[in-house]
């Protein structure tokens, strides 16, 4: 840290965050090792619809027959140099899950490797119930956690945030959205950080005399009223505050992890960095675009889709690599990641090579604590097992999957205030931990929960 | 020393002990998990017509624009309906220092013809069968030299409610230019087809909107073919283009689906997207295959279309009807459905008022816009009935500046001397903080366009990006050393105390005075300490540094930023 920033820091900083500055400044660390309440929950959301049923691909049976009839130019195959790998009898993930592009380094773990270790479950024909293919909707009721509803005031990690019993009364940071704008799963949420990276999320900018005192004048601008933006500057504020103060470092991935090019590995990186601060973090998000193939996915197991897995599976194994160590150091019994998405892909493929809007679809934990294998009940693919006579049916909500990594890793049993409306829970075996009685009540929207508010995610 | 200039004094010196000694007033934020948010409060008072007029139908004022607006009347509301009136006649404003600025900047794909599809077949050309005489032939050009004309549109135009409209149209109807070069090419054209028709009537525009290439491509109709659909395009005219999702009735059979005292029904369903996406099988694109010439223009291809009957929104659409009338029929029975008045009255009452609208103007532009749905003038009367309503002369504080607007807002209040153009150092270094801030225009990958509510863009990457860029502006200079914001410049000679130049400042950054306690901290933090009446010296290098650093201060002040 220059000393310019630790003037700023010391000027501008709220009393909260200079109280923390003082523990930094002692170097005692944040959190209590051995609490109940220093799990991690990143929420991966693939946005568009990835084709889960190109991911996770039917290798036996029947199905495997009326999968390759539906699709008989974008089936993954299971032979040749395209195959795909077994996870079991019945399923084998894209062979992508488990390559790396020329030219770089040889991974010490690929994401087929972490799931051969037992570090990764997969969760077949999960979704939502709702009849929706639209890809906004479909994205904001899951964000929202409350399927068929828009308007609900705050996402299900706000709610999470709100509702468990096992947080300290303050916490540095405890939820982070990476990325350009704060993913819908956190609206509602005053204490979330937003940022793309830490090396940018700073004020060190304009006539370097005068930043300290305009530091100054602006935290007095925006402290002066509680206005919703006066509200959001100073959080900003305070977040840069933190931010300034503990990036100083140049960083550099642990264990060997190399994280792919582009934004959806740089931003697992920047979310590893912040994990490593020990800033008390609780949930973080993170999106990854580009799965709404209509046009062109690619061939055999081959193309556009193969190399988008490659880009989502290099960069799950990196950050889980890179979060590896011994004792204290080891994030990953820290760590839950959950990869989901809007909705499944159409089993007929479309005449341009590529798939339209579907129903039901995989998800997937990566956790140190992972369970592993593969979960769920599988609906089949014949005519008269598809949803809409068209899609894979949902077998398994989507908040079951969540609830139980509430459950078991976030010891919040309050389901019926993160998810309400949602009822009949029991866990899958996803993930290790202390199974809690499910608390259904209150309901959420008699208590002023829901708003007028149509804002769009 | 006056009695209020030295409370303002001992009011800086104080906040400034506390806060060294790490006592100042807590801010709220992160720290307590779940803490609700709190209500709306604070909010900023109604300011004077002219203020509200400017950042809302146009890109903030420029110096001089509310002294102009005031001299359009008696009363705000007459200034407005004068204002209005001007603004919805563009061809009648003169727009000479853009036209100066843009003829500098020499853009080689702009404003090429006025002619959509003489300009579609050029740019084609050009950038995608390499046959510009410049020698120029790749696809950035044309993406890069629009960004740069935009900027430029939206800070110097006269015809600043084309700008907003040309910005709320190109995210209404989405575009993700950085799709593929054939979007980077032809987007330019669907800019302007949506300015020569966004005064005009709404079926027109969709119909030249649904047969651009730009969308053509980037929603894949333009292989959709009877042996084998592509509903993508379909999808998105419903839920996004018409209708609105608010309309959307799910996975349902078409019989269920009430109607209304019209027998209409109400809302749409998964099978009128797919009926709908065979109406539109075989419109496509020339881009060179079976003797379509490749020329880049929209091209109906019979031999794809399904010829046989469809039933969409309770129409039915006979077998074997003449070319492209099964299209222009889903179309007809989309812009005349009352569900696709209020979806966009909605939308425009959300991007010129606040983001939840009062619901009593979305009905009233709603009723025009269905009234008035064949008439050539439907979108300007609606947005008449928008900007006329009482509402949005008495609404201010509901929506924030999103970065264009905070960009955009910044250069034309600080009175930049900024002529963006291709090839300039400068100019790349506008662009490259800019696009830091998550608005970089034209490339928001889904079709939904870029959120238009402050919960989007309150947050804290839009925030801290958009604080660097306007502290980097007042920065910001050339080879010479001269600053395209040129502070010290446009300060008059009789302005030299510190509360001289933070009133003088404050008033052309905001066009209206600050809270007093407000101005306090621009005049403390000019003053540094000396008596604000005393008069500064800003050939000294210091004061004059933090006569600019004020300026930025302001720019990035909570008051810049309501809509």
């Amino acid at each position: 840290m220059t000393d310019t920033t630790r003037r700023g820091f010391i000027t501008g900083c709220s009393a909260a965050v200079a109280a923390y500055a003082g523990t930094r400044f002692n170097t005692v660390a944040f959190g209590d090792p051995g609490s109940d309440n220093e799990d991690i929950l990143v929420v991966v959301f693939l946005r568009g619809g990835i084709d889960g049923l190109n991911l996770v691909v039917p290798i036996a049976g029947a199905d495997r027959g009326h999968y390759v009839d539906a699709r008989p130019d974008i089936a993954v195959p299971v032979n040749g140099s395209n195959a795909a790998l077994g996870l079991n009898s019945q399923f084998g993930f894209h062979s992508a899950t488990d390559t790396w592009p020329n030219g770089t380094p040889t991974p010490p773990a690929t994401l087929y490797d972490l799931y051969q270790d037992g570090r990764l479950s997969v969760i077949v024909a999960a979704g939502m119930h709702e009849d929706n293919r639209s890809h906004f909707d479909s994205m904001a009721f899951m964000e929202l956690g409350t399927p068929g509803s828009l308007t609900t005031a705050d996402g299900w990690l706000t709610r999470h945030l709100a509702s468990a019993s096992n947080l300290p009364p303050e916490i540095v940071m405890p939820a982070l959205a990476v990325g350009n704008l704060q993913q819908a799963s956190l609206r509602g949420s005053t204490e979330a950080v937003n940022m793309t990276s830490p090396d940018s999320f700073s004020l060190n900018i304009g006539p370097y005399q005068w930043r300290d005192a305009q530091r100054v004048a602006l935290r007095n601008l925006y402290g002066k009223t509680s206005s919703w933006l006066h509200q959001a500057g100073s959080e900003t504020l305070d977040a840069v505050d933190i931010i300034e103060l503990n990036s100083d470092d140049d960083y550099s991935p642990a264990n060997g992890a190399v994280y792919p090019g582009g934004s959806f590995g740089n931003h697992l990186q920047t979310l590893a960095r912040m994990i490593k601060l020990d800033l008390g973090l609780q949930v973080a998000t993170i999106d990854f675009g580009g799965w709404d193939t209509h046009n062109g996915q690619g061939d055999d197991g081959g193309g556009y889709f193969s190399a988008h897995v490659q880009e989502l599976a290099r960069g799950l194994a990196a950050f889980y690599t890179d979060l590896d160590g011994n004792g204290a150091q080891d994030y990953t019994r820290r760590l839950t990641l959950v990869v989901e998405s809007e909705f499944g892909r159409r089993l007929v493929q479309n005449a341009d090579r590529g798939t339209d809007h579907g129903h039901g679809n995989v998800m997937m934990v990566l956790s140190g604590n992972a369970l592993g294998g593969v979960h769920g009940s599988w609906p089949g693919l014949a005519n008269g097992q598809l949803f809409d006579g068209a899609d894979l049916e949902v077998t398994t909500d989507y908040r079951r999957v969540l609830s139980e990594i509430l459950i078991r890793r976030m010891c919040n049993n309050n389901l019926g205030e993160v998810f309400p409306g949602y009822g009949g829970y029991s866990p899958l075996g996803i993930v290790a931990g202390n199974d809690l009685p499910p608390i259904y009540g209150p309901d959420i929207f008699s208590n002023g929960f829901e708003s007028g508010d149509t804002s769009a995610w | 020393m006056s009695g209020s200039a030295q409370s303002a004094r001992s009011a800086w010196s104080r906040r400034n002990l506390l806060q060294i000694g790490g006592f100042s007033t807590p801010a709220h934020a992160m720290r307590r998990p779940g803490a609700p948010q709190a209500a709306s409060k604070g909010l900023p008072d109604l300011p004077t017509g002219g203020v509200v007029a400017l950042n809302r139908m146009a890109f903030g004022p420029r110096p001089g624009d509310i002294a102009a607006f005031n001299a359009l009347g008696a009363t705000d509301s007459a200034r407005l309906a004068a204002y209005v009136a001007q603004q919805l006649a563009p061809d009648s404003i003169p727009d000479t220092e853009l036209e100066q600025r843009l003829n500098d900047a020499a853009f080689e794909s702009v404003g090429v013809s006025n002619n959509p599809d003489i300009y579609l077949a050029t740019l084609w050309d050009w950038y995608i069968n390499d046959n510009n005489p410049t020698g120029n032939t790749d696809s950035s050009r044309p993406r890069d030299e629009l960004t740069r004309a935009t900027f430029l549109r939206a800070m110097y135009s006269e015809r600043q409610l084309t700008e907003v409209l040309t910005d709320f149209w190109l995210n209404h109807f989405n575009v993700y230019i950085n799709h593929s070069s054939f979007v980077r090419t032809t987007y330019p054209h669907l800019d302007l087809i949506i300015r020569q028709n966004q005064l005009g009537n709404f079926r027109t525009l969709l119909e030249a909107v649904t047969q651009s290439t730009a969308m053509l491509y980037y929603l894949d109709n333009y292989t959709s073919s009877n042996a084998g659909p592509n509903e993508n395009f379909s999808r998105e005219l419903f839920e996004l283009h018409t209708l609105g999702s608010e309309n959307y009735l799910g996975v349902m059979p078409q019989s269920d689906v009430p109607t209304d005292g019209e027998g209409r029904p109400i809302g749409y369903v998964d099978a009128d997207v797919f009926e709908s996406t065979r109406c539109f099988t075989g419109w496509s694109f020339s881009f060179g295959i079976d003797g379509d010439g490749d020329t880049g223009l929209f091209y109906y291809r019979p031999e794809w279309h399904d010829r046989f009957q469809k039933n969409v929104l309770g129409e039915f659409i006979p077998n074997d009807q003449v070319a492209l009338k099964d299209g222009r029929d889903v179309l007809d029975a989309l812009a005349s459905h009352p569900g696709t008045g209020r979806h966009i009255a909605r939308k425009l009452c959300r991007r010129l008022i606040a983001d939840v609208p009062p619901q009593n103007v979305v009905d009233a532009a709603a009723a025009v816009f269905t009234d008035q749905w064949q008439a050539s003038d439907q979108l300007k009367q609606v947005i008449e009935t928008i900007l006329l309503s009482p509402e949005f002369l008495g609404t201010w504080g509901e929506k924030v500046k999103r970065p264009f607007e905070v960009a955009a807002s910044a250069l034309r209040a600080a009175g930049a001397d900024f002529t963006l153009r291709m090839n300039d150092s400068d100019t790349n270094s506008f662009l490259w903080r800019y696009d830091d801030t998550g608005q970089e225009l034209f490339n928001w990958p889904a079709p939904n366009g870029f959120p238009d509510v402050r919960g989007a863009w309150a947050r804290m990457t839009p925030r801290v990006m958009s604080w660097r860029l306007c502290n980097w502006l007042i920065d910001f200079d050339d080879d010479n050393g001269n600053f395209y914001l040129d502070v010290i410049g446009q300060t008059p000679g009789s302005v030299r105390s510190a509360n001289e130049l933070a009133d003088f400042w404050i008033n052309r950054i905001l066009g209206r005075p600050m809270s007093p306690q407000d101005r306090d901290e621009i005049v403390d933090f000019m003053a540094q300490g000396i008596n604000p009446d005393f008069d500064l010296n800003l050939q000294d290098e210091d004061t004059s540094t933090r006569l600019r650093a004020m300026v930025g201060l302001l720019l990035m002040a909570p008051d810049f930023l309501w809509r």
